[in-house]
């Protein structure tokens, strides 16, 4: 039990780092998204979902948050993202190992 | 089919989900195999589904934040990510598309922006891909040739990356994961270049930074893959956050899409196995052209089947992508019974 804690906390730690620099990136990388999206200045001048017609559920959790601050609507989109990513990403991970497939470090060959 | 269309509350439109989960898929394959973000794809895909522009670009950034997050620890996991090289590769890039959008500025004030834009992006994407199809082909014949003579090559002519590597400024640095040991100067340079590049044509930079690992820093092929990918996942996690602020992003979309392109990625990334590093490159060099096309059609006023023929091209290289997955995965598994076998 003491060796499975101890390998989870090594897998753990390999990828402290690359957190940390996502972390620091994070805020001093303004310039980035120009490149990444590149987009055209937007033409809404409201940022308001309508949600009178919006039954209990995700899409109204997702449109109160929009309305509320847009501050805290970045964060959770973030937040929603990076986290589905990981739970995807290891779920899947388990599923193509069950079918019996080798995902062990790779020969580099040109 | 409207059983399938569920309302986007922030972008204010009805949206097929099947679409949306189709869409993230091809892009999923096709970034975990080549290490790029995708957005060639996505936006004009979204868009011409009906998805207003800022809020295609905003939602493709979101879901390109959690896929690449997938692909990078997949990558990770394959010891295909330097994460040093892609950290001094950044420092580089930040510059260089600070830039790369001055000079997008001062083009936008003397009205050649559009154009000048449009036109360097073609003849860039058409260079590059050139370059990479005519290494794979130089690489085949010389393959061959050593088959037919059953003699090894001669001692190789040194590339341009061993040259560049060898380059003695200091701090020299040894970068593990991709087995160059070169002048810290060198990736942090590289970035630069490929951050001005990639700021002045606004893509992403994954088409420009994946060859440029290859043919510059000298990086084996899967590890160019795996580093782009790490700094595509730091480019998508600001890229999410700054476009939410702005309230540019649908979250609901860009969650179904993840669904689907969390799969796609791992798919694509484990497909890599199969395939030596040269065949990427030259799956790598037919999408760069299919995209050249597709701006040339935009240059030329054809916005519709310049958005069609990049969905289609996507579908269709992801269908090959899994194609060698699958057969990849029939020979190991005919391998491993042949191996289990016992000897009569």
């Amino acid at each position: 039990m003491k060796c499975r804690k101890t390998s989870f906390l090594v897998r753990i730690q390999k990828f402290k780092i690359p957190f940390i620099i996502l972390i620091l990136f994070i805020f001093i990388l303004p310039s980035i998204i120009y490149a990444a999206g590149g987009g055209k200045p937007a033409t809404k001048i409201y940022n308001v979902a309508d949600t009178r017609a919006m039954e209990p559920g995700l899409s109204k959790w997702i449109a109160d948050i929009y309305n509320s601050s847009l501050w805290m609507y970045g964060g959770v989109i973030v937040l929603v993202m990076a986290s589905m990513g990981l739970f995807i990403g290891l779920g899947m991970d388990k599923l193509v190992m069950l079918l019996g497939i080798n995902l062990g470090k790779l020969d580099h060959h040109e | 089919m409207d059983i399938f269309n569920i309302y986007l509350p922030i972008a204010g439109i009805e949206f097929n989900v099947l679409l949306l989960l189709l869409i993230g898929t091809t892009v999923g394959i096709c970034g975990g195999f080549f290490g790029i973000g995708g957005a060639w794809i996505v936006t004009p895909a979204l868009n011409i589904f009906g998805f207003p522009m800022p809020y295609a670009i905003g939602t493709d950034l979101a879901h390109m934040g959690g896929k690449s997050i997938v692909s990078t620890i997949r990558h990770g996991k394959f010891g295909n990510v330097d994460a040093k090289l892609a950290v001094s590769m950044i420092v580089g890039t930040t510059v260089g598309m600070e830039l790369g959008a001055k000079l997008v500025l001062y083009l936008e004030r003397i009205g050649m922006a559009e154009t000048v834009i449009r036109k360097a992006y073609v003849i860039f994407l058409f260079l590059i891909g050139s370059y990479v199809l005519y290494d794979y082909i130089s690489h085949v014949r010389q393959q061959k040739k050593i088959a037919i003579s059953g003699v090894p090559a001669g001692p190789k002519r040194d590339t341009l990356a061993q040259k560049l590597n060898r380059i003695n400024i200091p701090p020299m640095i040894h970068f593990k994961a991709s087995g160059v040991r070169c002048s810290l100067w060198l990736p942090i340079l590289v970035g630069f270049a490929t951050g001005i590049v990639a700021s002045i044509l606004g893509v992403g930079g994954g088409f420009i930074r994946m060859p440029a690992l290859v043919y510059l820093i000298g990086c084996p092929t899967l590890v160019a893959v795996g580093t782009d990918l790490f700094e595509v996942m730091i480019t998508g996690a600001y890229g999410a956050f700054t476009y939410g602020v702005k309230g540019r992003v649908d979250l609901l979309a860009a969650m179904w899409m993840l669904v689907g392109a969390a799969v796609g990625v791992q798919l694509g990334t484990i497909a890599v196995k199969y395939v030596r590093g040269y065949f990427i490159r030259l799956l790598f060099a037919i999408t760069i052209f299919i995209a050249c096309s597709s701006v040339l059609l935009k240059q030329l006023e054809l916005q519709t089947p310049s958005s069609i023929l990049i969905l289609t091209a996507g579908i269709a290289i992801s269908t090959v992508i899994l194609t060698l997955l699958v057969k990849g995965v029939i020979r190991e598994k005919a391998a491993i019974r042949s191996a289990k076998k016992p000897l009569l």
